[in-house]
Parts: structure tokens; sequence; C-alpha cells
């Protein structure tokens, strides 16, 4: 590379490295001196150090530790079943959608639906008074189950994740399942292998690195939800759906109290972190 | 076999677009038909929900909700393709900041925004961005930038270097080599880059809520309105249409590219 090439990136770089600093930059440091420091609304201006205070009484919690747990079921659990419907259904209607490619409209759909939007939707359907769900239930069945209630808050929303995002594994998976090259399957049948033995030895081996990333990238947005959890059930059912955002987002709303609000998002950051590096470890290994 | 497939689509279809096909249903059914008859089939259709949310601008604006969701989405989108499209040129091209601009904006993806959300609320209120479609569009614009990124940098990847080669030869620079060149011939990343940018914007609802108080609320912030309503209980027909007019533009935008977004989609989250 020459030196102009080098002065010419520099030059193409700085708009948005700039721009990075500002918003993500400043914002990092606000954390960092707010999360040491005894601060409330009204003493915004004058922060009082306290070492590690906020950091020990948000690692003391139990809410806090009850929130991180949930957090983490909802981002695998959830994650899971995504990549294990999203596999199914792109082997399965690849048939389908190969000659047909409009249908994957309809099943891209519930993605460009806001998840806030979603949480609201399924206030309104799972109401007991006036939501089809628990009405069909009535009427065919003659009971139905407190979908938001304390023991089914839980599995409510991590179907409610699924039904909207599988479709994101399902496009990854797709796509991937279609760059197979169809010579191995062929000589693969050739040799005599039958259907099953093919997804199992070709398919799915080849498909490997999509599935690793449709998982990760489904279990990040998990791990760290807020809007529909937020809207379907407004952390309620006694605190039990309380996600790390959300725990966050009351700490400093509700409580007011901004120290340990931000003490307990720079946990956060440093959990993502440990799982971004981790996931990085492990791909690297693989290549 | 084939049967069972097309069984398979639509149960799958039915399931994953149920909350918007039953809220969709809900909109047009007259308050009282609601608490009466919650089922799925409408026994007198009417557009009185529709014409209520219009006609109760004075206490609920959802025009200026709308229209603040429109263009905070718009600039947020458009500024995160101004700031990445020469970015993505640099890195593609010359390797510039391949070490660490680039894992930094797509690790942002995997970062709970509420790490930044405190903070920029209490530099927002101390600068004056606090409840403006400004500040608004600057933090959907950070939240765009790993996929803008990621996608412009595939796509210019995917540009022919043979053509930069040819206009170097005859001697224009960087930026006329980016203006004149590049930029025409990655009209079609970038307009789809754009949709998908402002869809995620639009749909945002974390900083929308905590950054947006009355002037710049959102469409699905004004709709969670609904809901928050204590004591008259909520008006679940009012809520349907304002919800079904939230959805509308990034569900329209989806179905008219579908095929563009979806291999952009997938393109991207393998890239990354």
């Amino acid at each position: 590379m020459s030196t102009a090439h080098a002065r010419d990136g520099r030059f193409l770089l700085a708009p948005l490295t700039i721009f990075l600093l500002a918003m993500l930059g400043l914002p990092l440091a606000v954390d960092l001196i707010y999360s040491l420091s005894r601060v409330e609304f009204a003493t915004i201006l004058s922060p009082q150090f306290v070492g590690l205070e906020n950091y020990g009484q948000a690692l003391r919690s139990e809410s806090y530790w009850q929130a991180a747990w949930f957090s983490l079921r909802f981002g695998l659990i959830a994650a899971l079943a995504q990549l294990l419907l999203g596999l199914f259904l792109a082997i399965f209607l690849a048939p389908l959608i190969d000659k047909r490619p409009w249908l994957l409209a309809f099943l891209m759909l519930p993605m460009m639906v806001a998840p806030a939007l979603v949480g609201l939707m399924y206030r309104l359907i799972l109401h007991e008074f006036v939501g089809v769900v628990p009405w069909f239930l009535f009427t065919y069945w003659g009971d139905s189950p407190s979908f938001l209630g304390p023991d089914n808050a839980f599995t409510t929303l991590v179907v409610v994740e699924v039904l909207q995002w599988t479709p994101f594994a399902l496009l990854i998976l797709y796509s991937a399942y279609a760059a197979v090259p169809a010579e191995v399957r062929e000589a693969a049948a050739i040799d005599g292998a039958g259907p099953w033995r093919r997804l199992w030895a070709i398919d799915l081996p080849l498909m490997a690195p999509a599935m690793g990333a449709a998982f990760f990238i489904r279990f990040i947005d998990g791990f760290r939800v807020f809007d529909n959890v937020y809207t379907l059930t407004g952390a309620g059912a006694g605190g039990s759906t309380t996600t790390m955002s959300i725990w966050v987002y009351q700490a400093f709303f509700k409580s007011g109290d901004i120290g340990q609000a931000v003490a307990a998002s720079m946990l956060l950051l440093a959990a993502s972190w440990l799982v971004l590096a981790l996931v990085h470890r492990v791909s690297e290994r693989r290549a | 076999m084939n049967l069972l497939r097309w069984l398979v689509f639509a149960v799958a279809a039915l399931a994953m677009n149920f909350p918007v096909i039953a809220t969709l249903v809900t909109s047009f059914k007259s308050e009282a038909e609601i608490a009466s008859n919650p089922s799925w089939w409408i026994q007198a259709p009417t557009l009185a929900n529709y014409a209520g949310v219009f006609a109760m601008a004075d206490r609920f604006d959802v025009l200026h909700y709308l229209w603040n969701s429109f263009a905070s989405a718009l600039l947020g989108a458009g500024l995160s393709l101004v700031l990445a499209f020469p970015a993505a040129f640099a890195l593609v091209r010359f390797g510039a900041g391949r070490r660490w601009l680039m894992p930094l904006v797509v690790n942002l993806r995997a970062i709970p925004l509420i790490v930044f959300a405190i903070p920029l609320y209490l530099v927002y209120a101390r600068v004056g961005l606090l409840d403006t479609k400004l500040g608004l569009a600057l933090i959907l614009c950070v939240v765009n930038l790993p996929l803008v990124l990621i996608l412009l940098a595939a796509a210019l990847r995917d540009l022919p270097v043979e053509l930069d080669e040819a206009a170097r030869v005859d001697g224009a620079s960087t930026f006329t080599l980016l203006w004149r060149i590049v930029l025409p011939l990655a009209g079609p990343a970038l307009a789809t880059t754009m949709v998908l940018g402002f869809v995620y914007a639009w749909n945002e609802f974390l900083f929308a809520l905590m950054l947006t108080t009355r002037d710049a609320v959102t469409a699905t912030v004004g709709a969670s309105f609904f809901f928050a309503a204590s004591g008259g209980g909520v008006r679940w027909g009012a809520a349907a249409a304002v919800m079904m007019l939230s959805v509308l533009p990034p569900v329209v935008l989806g179905l008219l590219l579908y095929r563009r977004i979806g291999q952009s989609l997938a393109a991207g989250a393998v890239k990354g």
C-alpha cells in the first residue's frame, strides 16, 4: 500500500471514527465515571467518588442475578429452538421455495415488524377477555392457561421470540443449503447414499458455519432482549420476567439510582464481551 | 410429500404472521364487538377505530408520531450510509482500519444498547438533544452501523478491482473514483442497505422510549401509550388501529424488496 493510499484511507475513515468516538466513547466515559460514584438526578453534576461500591451493590442484589439468569436462559433456549425450527423449515421447504421464491416473502415478514409492537400485539391476542387465543381455547377446549401469569410468562415469551425470529435462522440456513454444490450431492447419491445419509454426511457439515452464525446472532439478541419482553409483560409477573436490560432501565428510571444502574450496565457490557471473546476463540480454532 | 410441504409452509407462515393478522382483524371491529366477540371473524366490519385515532389529535397525534418515526429513521439510515460508504471503501480497497474499526463496529451488534442509553440520556439532557428527532436519528445511525458497514463492505468487495485500476490509469483521484465510478455501481446495494436501515431504525424501541417524551415520540412508543392507560382500561380497537398504522411502512417495504433483503441479511450474517 502506497503512502498516498494510506493517507486517503485515513481520510475516508475519519468521519466514521469521529462519529463513533462522540456517540460511543463519550457515553462509555460517562458510564465509567458514574459507575464509581454516588449520583442521583439532583446531584448529576457533582458525583461523589465511592470506588466499587455500586458494583458490589449490584452483584449482591438478588434481583440482578435473577435477571442475569433469565437473560441467559431466554437467549439459549430461544436461539436453540430457532435454529432447529429454522433448519427443519429451510430443508423441508427448500423444494417449494426453489421454484417459488415469493413464498419467502411470507416467511420473512415477521422480521419487518418491530419487536415492541409484537409484544403489544400479543398483549391483545392473549388477553383473557378480548384475546383470540384464550377465546379459541375456552370455546374448543374449555380452559385456557394464564399465558402471562408467573408460571407461564417465560414460556410465552420464548414462544413469541421464536415465532418472530425463526425466519432469520430460516433465511440464513436456506441460503447455506442452496449453496451446497449439487455435484457433491449427486456424487454421494451415485455412491448409494440415501437422503438421510446425504443430509447427515454432506448437507449438515457444510451448513455448520451458517448454523453457528444463526445460533450466535439469535443468542446475543435474546441475551440483550428488551423490547418485546418490556411491552408484553412489562417485566411483570412478579418480576420474574426482568431481563438484564430491563433491570438496568428500571434502576435508572424507577429508582433513580444512576450509579448502580450504570455499574450494572458495565457488568452487562463485560458479560457480552466475555461471550464475544469465547465465540471468537471457538470459531478461530475451527477455522 | 409436496402436499405435506405446502401444509407445513401454511402453518409456519400463519403462526409466524399471526400477531399481525389477528391485530388487523381486531382493528376492523367496533369496541363493542371486540368485547363481545374475540374470535377471528368480524360480524360488522368498521373503520371507526382508524377514524377515531385520527380524530383525537389533541391528546394522541398519530400523524405526528408517524412523521417522527419516518423522519428520524430516514435521517438515521441516511447518515449511517454517508459515514459507512467511504469507510467501507477504505476497508475493502486499502485495508485501512481492518484491524480495529471493522471488529469494533461489528461487535457493536452484540452489545446491549442499554449500556449507551443511560449516559446518552444524561449527555442529551445537557446539550438539548433530548426529545428531538436529530438526537434520536444520531443514535439510530449508531444502531444501524454494524449491519450497514458489513453489507456495504460485502457489496464493494464484489465490484471488480480492474475498474478502480482503469480509473487510476486515467488519472482519477480516490475521491473522483469513489464518486464517479464506485457510487453508481454500488447503487443497488446502497438502496437495499438504505431500506433495511430504515426498517431497523423505524422498529427501534429502547432509545425512542428513553430519549423522547413528547415532541419526538415515535409510532412504536406512541402505540405503547394505549396500554399504559390505567383506570379506564385499554381501548383495544384504537390500539389495534395504531399498531397497524405503525407496522405498515416496514412491512410494505419488506414485501416489495423481500428478495434483495433476504439475500442481504443472509450474506451479512455469515460474512459478519
